[in-house]
């Protein structure tokens, strides 16, 4: 059988390595988090995740505790251009309109937005005004600020109404950040609430990606990932090992 | 009155709807001692406020026409133009900015920056408009003018700075503190007439020593002697003001005036800022087409001396006949003189020259370059330009969208026909997003807007003054159709009927164009077509075009390409070849993946939180995507790209499921493919009208 230009993009994606290195995927229920220091390149990954998601046609909600939603579209907008100049893939992004048509992007003030009224408005997005949401993106949560209490709201979200969420979790505290594990030290009391939790770290003038906890398991892995610091998306880590 | 260029602004005031811009207009007629009392907008007294001079906005409560008035401030001859808040309206909004020098823009301050700030921020934008901001309703429960200053910062992008503060909020609301004279400001006298000036209370000195702070850090970016002076701790109230007003100039810095004018709080000042901070007409930079040098572009001179250039931008039909808004560009305007209506090539005389406030005018005898005046008598449609002898300018034309909705409207009796098609004439030169034409099929008249208040608008003024009686059908939404994929056409049209024959042959192809519109493209060689029968088949062609086969809407992004074709020494004619490309195109275009286009709205609803869930609801229901939802505590805003087709009513729905405490604007973004299901029935309704309509006409095709 002979695929499509864009059955092949989606089967080629750094994102399946990501995939098959954590089982198979986040799976629904399930909680992911990209932790790392801020300006690593966070929001790039949660938007490739999502993008990835469109690509295949499923619907995703982009949620956002930054301020303006403009910047958020930019951000599709971009992460879409960098994809079609892949080879041969211009043609087949033609429909763009079509796939950002099944993104919706919330937006909530950090101050005034309480984690039972996000997922009041959450549901009312997927349920009452049907939206066929498997994959929630949140991003700017401010993780220190809600406690592993939220996270947990979150969870139980997600497991009821069957979602995939990926979280965005800056790291703010002093170095080291990690514990000799590599677990973020910030983060040592949500591990519990975390299904899928990934560092991203500057290794000289690269990013990469560390698996720290797979399903439950910690599991420290190196994921042979790193962020394409031109097109800022997640990348195949081609390099020999250091 | 002064006529030097200098002492004169022309400025507009522009809000979100029920931001309270007619009231503060209200309180600035009031001030400037041209009206003697003031009424409310909804008022108990049964006047309403003075610029709302039709009974229809009275009655509902908001501004439909603009208004032009003249007021004097501080030695400054000032023309507002009351703009229109809804979004239905807003060629009005569009064409008052075009006049206008500069902008004040009303911001509610619980509300702040709401959707409809951000279509007119970007009406500001496209038109370059400098403006000031002026946070009104001080006196509301949730004021928060440092919230709006931030909204006008991260929602718009706009480098926001606060000149003043306020003393105390909601109903504590006293006065305000002016941050370059460092002064607190009350308002004493039962119209807060008297501007009483005191010292900053003590609670308040802290606060206001920091916010000056951020104001001169601001205004320095905008003038390196202010930037010196304050290092060398001596900034005076005069160089603040000429650094804010260069800032205003380039668009660069917005000054934020704060107060209520439903309280008489804080007008006095706004209109010291419009004197001192926003330009004269003679500081904006001004160009016009001249049409003898195919469209170059000419900077217009305010210089009285100058051959004159004026727009009439608005046009009127008062008690004592036509009234022509004007608006002097270059030279000067007076009793007598003969000008060219460039469009048409008319002369005209200007005959009576009026100066307008809102319900009453003054005649004078001449106007000078930046003016904004009315003539009488004049025939001329809005968006003509005049010019002196000699000269053959057109002002920039006007951004006109296509109307999005039609009516089918019926008069009651022979006399209504008269005056419908007298309001019609008049309706239709006044605003160009209004349209009327007669249905071929079925004679009706159509009338064609922005929306469906639009139109409700035009009807209920039929009624009133015209005493035009009509009744509506359903609004119906301006559908395109269009071709999915390209084909090739190959027609011949012959007929033999006794004398002369008809003979033509068309090949080509079709093809979709995505930009739309229409291209005609000739690529015939060796003469297969004769060189003047060419221009036939593009005429056949777009005649065609007109009403698509499909469900009988225009048919739109089509590029014909011509390459082939025959012809007969005798019969071929002009007419023969007109209706091969007819018949080439009904021909084929059912095999050409016909679509039907529907017009997609942007729609933006806005309300407190604890509906956002209801809202939702009602856009998905509607075949509608949502882009965003923000939500910002109790406040949310969603915006969403939805079928016109299915936004019929939807503000009553809205209404009732919000308890009235949500509000919704939309505007035309693009057209786009309807679903298959949709296109269905529009094509059999489409068949069914047909057959109704030419019960014959099927059988004698076939």
């Amino acid at each position: 059988m002979t695929l499509t230009v864009k059955e092949e993009l989606i089967q080629r994606s750094p994102l399946r390595v990501l995939e098959k290195s954590i089982s198979g995927g986040l799976g629904r229920g399930n909680i992911g988090v990209l932790a790392s220091r801020k300006g690593v390149g966070k929001t790039a990954c949660l938007v490739h995740i999502a993008a990835d998601k469109l690509l295949q046609g499923k619907p995703v909600v982009h949620v956002s505790y930054a301020s303006r939603v403009d910047h958020i579209i930019t951000w599709y907008e971009d992460i879409f251009k960098e994809l079609a100049k892949k080879p041969r893939m211009r043609s087949a992004l033609d429909d763009f309109d079509e796939l950002i048509r099944k993104r919706v992007i919330m937006n909530f003030k950090q101050d005034g937005a309480r984690t039972e009224q996000v997922l009041r408005s959450l549901e009312a997005m997927i349920v009452q005004a049907s939206f066929p949401a498997e994959t929630v993106i949140v991003d700017g949560l401010e993780f220190a600020q809600a406690g592993p209490g939220d996270i947990r709201m979150f969870r139980e979200f997600a497991g009821r109404l069957g979602l995939e969420v990926w979280f965005s979790a800056s790291l703010k505290g002093e170095e080291p950040l990690f514990d000799d594990r590599g677990i973020p030290r910030e983060l040592e009391g949500f591990l519990g609430v975390i299904d899928v939790l990934i560092s991203l770290q500057h290794h000289g003038d690269h990013v990469h990606f560390n698996l720290v906890q797979d399903h439950g398991r910690l599991a420290p892995k190196d994921l042979r990932l790193m962020l394409d610091p031109t097109t800022l998306l997640i990348a195949k880590d081609v390099r020999t090992r250091r | 009155m002064s006529s030097d260029i200098a002492r004169m602004r022309n400025i507009g005031i522009s809000a979100h709807i029920d931001s309270g811009k007619t009231t503060l207009t209200e309180r600035i007629l009031y001030y400037c001692k041209k009206i003697h009392k003031i009424h409310e907008v909804k008022g108990k007294d049964g006047v309403g406020a003075t610029m709302d001079s039709m009974d229809l906005e009275r009655e509902r409560g908001i501004t439909i026409a603009s208004a032009t008035t003249n007021v004097a401030w501080a030695d400054h001859s000032v023309n507002i133009i009351d703009t229109p808040g809804h979004v239905d309206f807003t060629i009005e909004v569009e064409r008052s900015l075009r006049v206008l020098d500069s902008a004040i823009l009303v911001l509610c301050s619980v509300g702040g920056v709401q959707s409809q700030t951000i279509t007119v921020d970007r009406q500001l934008r496209r038109y370059n408009v400098p403006f000031i901001a002026f946070v009104n309703k001080l006196d509301r429960i949730g004021a928060n003018p440092f919230k709006v200053r931030d909204q006008l910062a991260d929602k718009l992008g706009r480098n926001a700075v606060l000149m003043q503060i306020p003393i105390g909020l909601e109903t504590a609301f006293q006065g305000i503190i002016d941050l370059v004279a460092m002064k607190a400001l009350y308002f004493d006298g039962a119209e807060g007439e008297t501007v009483r000036i005191e010292a900053i209370p003590d609670e308040l000195a802290a606060e206001a020593a920091k916010k000056r702070e951020e104001l001169l850090d601001a205004a320095s970016l905008h003038s390196d002697e202010l930037m010196e002076s304050i290092l060398e701790g001596r900034a005076t109230e005069a160089l603040v003001k000429a650094a804010v007003r260069s800032g205003v100039a380039s668009r660069g810095l917005i000054p934020v005036f704060v107060g209520s004018a439903y309280r008489n709080k804080g007008i006095q000042p706004l209109l010291d800022a419009v004197v001192d901070y926003l330009p004269h007409p003679g500081e904006v930079e001004n160009r016009a087409i001249d049409l003898d040098a195919g469209g170059a572009e000419r900077v217009l001179t305010a210089d009285p001396g100058a051959k004159t250039v004026a727009l009439a931008f608005k046009l009127e039909d008062g008690p004592y006949g036509q009234l022509t808004y004007i608006r002097v560009y270059q030279g000067r305007l007076r009793k007598g003189d003969e000008l060219v209506n460039t469009r048409s090539g008319q002369k005209i005389k200007v005959g009576r020259l009026i100066r307008m406030h809102a319900d009453t005018m003054v005649e004078i005898t001449e106007a000078g370059s930046g003016d904004i005046v009315a003539l009488f008598g004049v025939e001329c449609a809005s968006g003509d330009t005049f010019c002196g002898p000699g000269l053959n300018l057109a002002m920039t034309a006007i951004y006109v969208p296509e109307p999005v909705i039609s009516l089918a409207i019926e008069p009651v009796d022979k006399n209504a026909a008269d005056r419908m098609a007298k309001a019609l004439n008049r309706f239709t030169k006044e605003d160009p997003t209004f349209r009327t034409h007669v249905d071929a099929e079925s004679n009706q008249t159509i009338i064609q807007g922005m929306g469906e208040l639009h139109l409700d608008v035009y009807v209920e003024r039929m009624k009133r003054e015209y005493r035009a009686e009509v009744t509506t059908g359903m609004p119906q939404v301006a559908y395109r159709e269009a071709i999915g994929q390209k084909i090739d056409f190959d027609y011949t049209h012959k007929k033999q009927t006794g004398g002369a024959g008809q003979y033509a042959r068309v090949i080509g192809r079709l093809e979709p164009l995505a930009k739309g519109g229409y291209e005609f493209s000739n690529e015939v060689k060796g003469g297969r077509i004769p060189r003047e029968f060419i221009p036939s088949c593009d005429k056949g062609f777009r005649a065609v075009l007109k009403k698509g086969p499909l469900i009988g809407f225009p048919v739109t992004g089509v590029r014909v390409v011509l390459l082939d074709g025959q012809y007969h020494p005798v019969d071929s004619s002009d007419i023969a070849f007109q209706t091969a490309a007819q018949g080439a195109f009904r021909h084929v275009y059912m095999k050409a993946k016909p679509q039907v286009l529907e017009p997609i709205m942007k729609v933006s609803v806005e309300g407190p939180t604890e509906f956002a869930g209801n809202v939702f609801a009602t856009i998905s229901q509607r075949r509608g995507t949502i882009v965003s939802s923000v939500e910002d505590g109790t406040f949310s805003r969603v915006d969403a790209e939805v079928p016109l087709a299915e936004m019929f009513g939807y503000s009553t729905v809205l209404r009732s499921l919000t308890q009235g405490k949500a509000e919704f604007t939309m505007e035309f973004l693009k057209y786009g493919r309807v679903p298959a299901a949709v296109a269905e029935l529009l094509t059999e309704q489409h068949l069914a009208k047909s057959r109704k309509e030419s019960p014959q006409g099927r059988s004698e095709r076939s």
